[in-house]
């Protein structure tokens, strides 16, 4: 631990007591004002949700049906993400072979695609005949958006969508956690006569578990909270976080509040065994301890016929599935853009082109450029403002006792359903609530700041520390710098990149959120909430070109994260 | 005038005690190594004087200063780090230049001293290079030239040539030395290289547990170890159990395992007194025949090893101890097998006689 000179220390004071309140009052209080927001107002919650004059507790049942559904649908997407997650994430950290930075980047393309374009081309591709479906000659779309999967019950198309957009959580965090376990383990284990299946069962995957962890929770509370391709490709169904933007546009603000808490409760409950698994890393001993000898040694056979024989599920099919769930979507949206540019293919009246709609009578052209405008904005101010505030809280994240305490209160909003806090922020900051803010950009940005921060600062975290600041800095300070200096000199410029990638992932988080949007932002609208107006007034056509519009924005994005991280 | 002093300094993290009572007097230019097996508190005096961490108890002067609370940029001691520390974000230039740029001199007396300071270290020709450009050598000396241009008058050295190869270290400790030398700086150089620190300090610290153990030159502290574990730590011996049975003015007998008897010349122990007997590897010879006023016990060469220039035996003894031996090689000097049957003799001035240790023998010699 540094020395906090006495000179210097009202100068330290003054700077962590300003950051904690600016982060209190911009991250911590908009999370959790929900919670007491029921809380202060328990008795209206009450009589809508619970004793309605009308109703009854027809809205409960409703709290309670949507929850069930969310869950099913959360947990079968991480099921899946985990079986074909892990193989892949396997291949990418420990082989190398052509092509494999553009996989990394196929399977990350959906963290910075905005969802509801990206819901869109999911839905283009299965459900009508633009897609899948007139590729193969049929006269439809190849599944109807309300075809179900056999046992687990929820839509094939919103699983599809799921899977696609949390697949990269599982894959690149196991990967990492991969790459960072030493090689050794698993090569001494080969030599000493395990099959590949054998030393996975008990060499990596007890050292992986908290990555397996942690990537299933990230996976777990985007499906949870994921708003903007679901409200597309939903149907008939409904899910926790679609439930609280429509109730919000009813006005059944008690219900939506009290069911948005309960995710806020339900995420922290998930969050914080898994915060302390992790962090004591605890080494689970494998599975085959609790095994009989008998038993082992028959699974041991097994792996070993399974590695030689079918080592290539491993290796296809996860690659089938990206290919499915993410190339083809994308494909299918760009060629549709071409299709339609001028006129509907099948019916051939212009009404039915991209150019028509855009320039025609209902002009959403200029819808497109307005709606261009406030994202960037939204983008701009809010990823500024999170990155100003995220600097300083990263330092004392990592250098006061508390730190470890901001840092799990601060995956809150991270994994907590965006729409749930885009209420939140509403209920604070809105008229119903302290009144300073109407609805509109200011609040979106207010809103974006909050799951901003996080992002921002896990990114700065891992730069710092992975680069060994402080020795530098205990460096620097005896060769005579002052702890401001050291910290401008040295600190800083080691971590720029950290902050850098923190910016642009925040950027384009923002750039393609939907769910908190759609309840903040009053008359302003942005570019993901434009595609789900579009595609609910069945302007199919502007909702290709704005789709498209999105996609290629996310590519750039990426490109540059590319470029500046040299990965 | 000592220049940096330290008077009971006192650590604790936790229920851990690092440092327990710490008196040490550094004077102005000398080498001093602080000696010490992982975990005695090596690293943790080194931070207490730069001023990285504040001890619990006790004072710390330098010059005449008190520096307790004094924050590291006004103590004018330069910390050097295992890997040097270089700032990766900046050239070997602005490395050098990082201390009088922060303290604002004038842009002359930037340049002057930087390209002086770089021209002492050789390395005036890379000034524009990077420190992963550099080899480990050269990352030293860049380092040392930093600490140099930053007006350092102490230089502390954590575990410096940990990071490098062997051979690397021997050119790099004798280099190191003298360009310390040259500056008159004060060195206090952190190491649990026993061989290190006999080869370059002025001083020795030994420090174990939190305490220190013995001070004094490197000839001192090898010849006159004043404990098992000093003598253990730095050279090694050969360490036998047990009992005084006889004294007379020329010396005493001790008794060993087996029945077997050793004469030393020490008569400052107790008839009946337990006791360790320690003799270096280097002062026990191998022969085929006893020696005159020697100590001479008959065993089986157990192992032989050749290290380039001298031999080491292993020698089980016929009451199952083991000692082992180590003989120069010179012209016609008898190379001995394993299996054959040898007289160990080692002279009674040799043998240097410590109390049995409280805690055991095992505990003194073991761990390092």
């Amino acid at each position: 631990m540094t020395v906090k000179p006495k000179r210097t220390s009202f100068f330290s004071k003054l700077v962590v007591s300003c950051t904690l309140i600016a982060f209190m009052i911009f991250v911590i209080i908009p999370t959790f004002y929900l919670i007491s927001y029921v809380f202060i107002r328990w008795d209206e919650v009450w009589r809508e949700v619970f004793a309605n004059p009308i109703i009854g507790d027809e809205n409960w049942k409703q709290i309670i049906k949507v929850l069930l559904f969310s869950f099913r649908l959360s947990i079968s997407t991480v099921a899946f993400d985990l079986i074909f997650g892990i193989p892949l994430a396997y291949v990418l950290a420990r082989k190398r072979f052509p092509g494999k930075s553009l996989l990394e980047d196929l399977v990350t393309l959906p963290l910075v695609m905005p969802t509801s374009g990206f819901g869109f081309a999911t839905l283009i591709t299965w459900t009508t005949v633009a897609g899948l479906g007139g590729l193969l000659g049929l006269r439809s779309g190849l599944l109807s958006l309300n075809a179900v999967m056999p046992f687990i019950n929820v839509p094939v198309v919103l699983f599809i969508v799921h899977i696609a957009l949390t697949f990269p959580y599982v894959v690149r965090t196991l990967e990492t956690k991969i790459q960072s376990i030493d090689m050794t383990y698993e090569i001494a284990s080969r030599t000493l006569g395990a099959s590949s299946l054998t030393t996975f069962r008990n060499i990596l995957f007890p050292l992986a578990l908290p990555g397996i962890f942690s990537g299933a929770v990230l996976a777990f509370a985007r499906s949870l909270g994921e708003t903007g391709a679901t409200l597309i490709v939903s149907g008939v169904s409904t899910t926790a976080s679609i439930a609280i933007v429509r109730w919000t546009s009813e006005f059944k603000l008690s219900t939506a509040a009290f069911m948005g808490s309960l995710l806020v409760i339900i995420a922290w409950t998930i969050i914080l065994p898994a915060e302390i698994y992790v962090s004591r890393g605890r080494r689970s001993s494998g599975l085959s301890l609790h095994l009989p000898v008998n038993l082992t040694r028959r699974m041991v056979e097994l792996e070993k016929l399974i590695s030689r024989k079918l080592y290539f599920i491993k290796d296809i099919v996860p690659l089938i599935i990206v290919v499915v769930t993410v190339i083809i979507p994308i494909a299918v949206v760009l060629n549709s853009v071409i299709l339609y540019w001028s006129a509907d293919p099948y019916t051939g009246k212009i009404e039915g082109g991209v150019v028509y709609q855009l320039f025609g009578p209902s002009n959403y052209f200029s819808s497109l450029l307005n709606a261009t405008l406030t994202s960037i904005i939204v983008a701009i101010v809010s990823t500024y403002i999170a990155t100003c505030i995220s600097i300083p809280v990263s330092f004392i994240i990592e250098r006061r006792w508390y730190g470890r305490i901001i840092r799990t209160i601060l995956k809150v909003p991270l994994i907590i359903p965006t729409s749930s806090l885009g209420l939140s922020v509403l209920l604070l900051w809105g008229s119903s609530g302290l009144n300073l803010v109407n609805s509109g950009i200011w609040m979106i940005i207010l809103t974006h700041i909050v799951f901003s921060v996080p992002v921002i600062v896990e990114s700065i975290i891992a730069a710092y520390e992975g680069s060994g600041i402080q020795m530098y800095e205990e460096s620097a300070r005896t060769l005579g710098a002052t702890a401001y200096n050291a910290i401008e000199a040295v600190s800083l410029p080691l971590i720029k990149g950290g902050i850098f990638t923190g910016f642009i992932l925040s950027f384009t988080r923002s750039l393609g959120e939907t769910g908190a949007t759609f309840i903040v932002m009053g008359r302003d609208v942005t570019i993901p909430v434009l595609v789900v107006n579009m595609v609910e007034a069945l302007a199919i056509p502007a909702a290709l070109f704005t789709s498209t519009y999105l996609i290629i924005l996310s590519l750039v994005m990426l490109a540059i994260v590319r470029i500046f991280t040299g990965r | 005038m000592p220049l940096v002093r330290l008077v009971n300094v006192t650590k604790r993290f936790g229920k851990i005690v690092a440092l327990d009572g710490i008196n040490l007097s550094i004077k102005d230019g000398e080498y001093v190594c602080i000696l010490g097996p992982t975990g005695a508190g090596k690293t943790t005096l080194l931070r207490i004087i730069a001023g990285l961490l504040e001890p619990d108890e006790g004072e710390i002067y330098i010059g005449e200063k008190r520096v307790n609370g004094v924050p590291p940029e006004e103590r004018n001691a330069v910390y050097m780090f295992q890997n040097f520390a270089l700032f990766p974000h900046m050239n070997v230039w602005q490395n050098v230049s990082f201390g009088p740029v922060i303290k604002e001199w004038s842009p002359q007396k930037i340049r002057n001293v930087t390209s002086e300071v770089l021209g002492m270290v050789r390395l005036g020709e890379r000034r524009d290079a990077y420190p992963n450009e550099l080899s480990g050598g050269m990352q030293q000396r860049v380092a040392l030239a930093r600490g140099i241009a930053a007006g350092a008058r102490i230089l502390l050295l954590d575990e410096p040539f940990g990071a490098l190869d062997a051979r690397l270290r021997v050119n790099l400790r004798t280099q190191l030395r003298s360009l310390v030398k040259d500056q008159g700086l004060t060195t206090i150089h952190v190491t649990h290289d026993q061989e290190e620190a006999l080869m370059v300090a002025d001083r020795i610290v030994i420090l174990r547990e939190g305490r220190i153990e013995q001070i004094g030159s490197p000839q001192e502290i090898y010849n006159n170890p004043q404990s098992i574990f000093v003598m253990s730590f730095v050279g090694g011996a050969n360490f036998i159990d047990g009992v005084v049975s006889n004294m007379d003015n020329s010396g005493s007998t001790v008794e060993i395992r087996g029945r077997l008897y050793i004469r030393v010349s020490d008569t400052t122990k107790k008839i009946g007194e337990r006791v360790v007997v320690a003799v270096r590897r280097e002062d026990v010879s191998l022969g085929k025949s006893r020696r005159r006023d020697f100590n001479n016990l008959v065993g089986e060469v157990e192992d032989a090893m050749f290290v380039g220039g001298s031999m080491e035996y292993m020698v089980r003894l016929e009451n199952g101890m083991s000692i082992s031996s180590r003989i120069l090689l010179e012209g016609g000097s008898k190379v001995f097998r394993k299996g054959d049957i040898v007289i160990v003799s080692f002279h009674p001035d040799e043998c240097r006689v410590f109390p049995y240790p409280e805690r055991g023998l095992l505990k003194e010699i073991e761990a390092i």
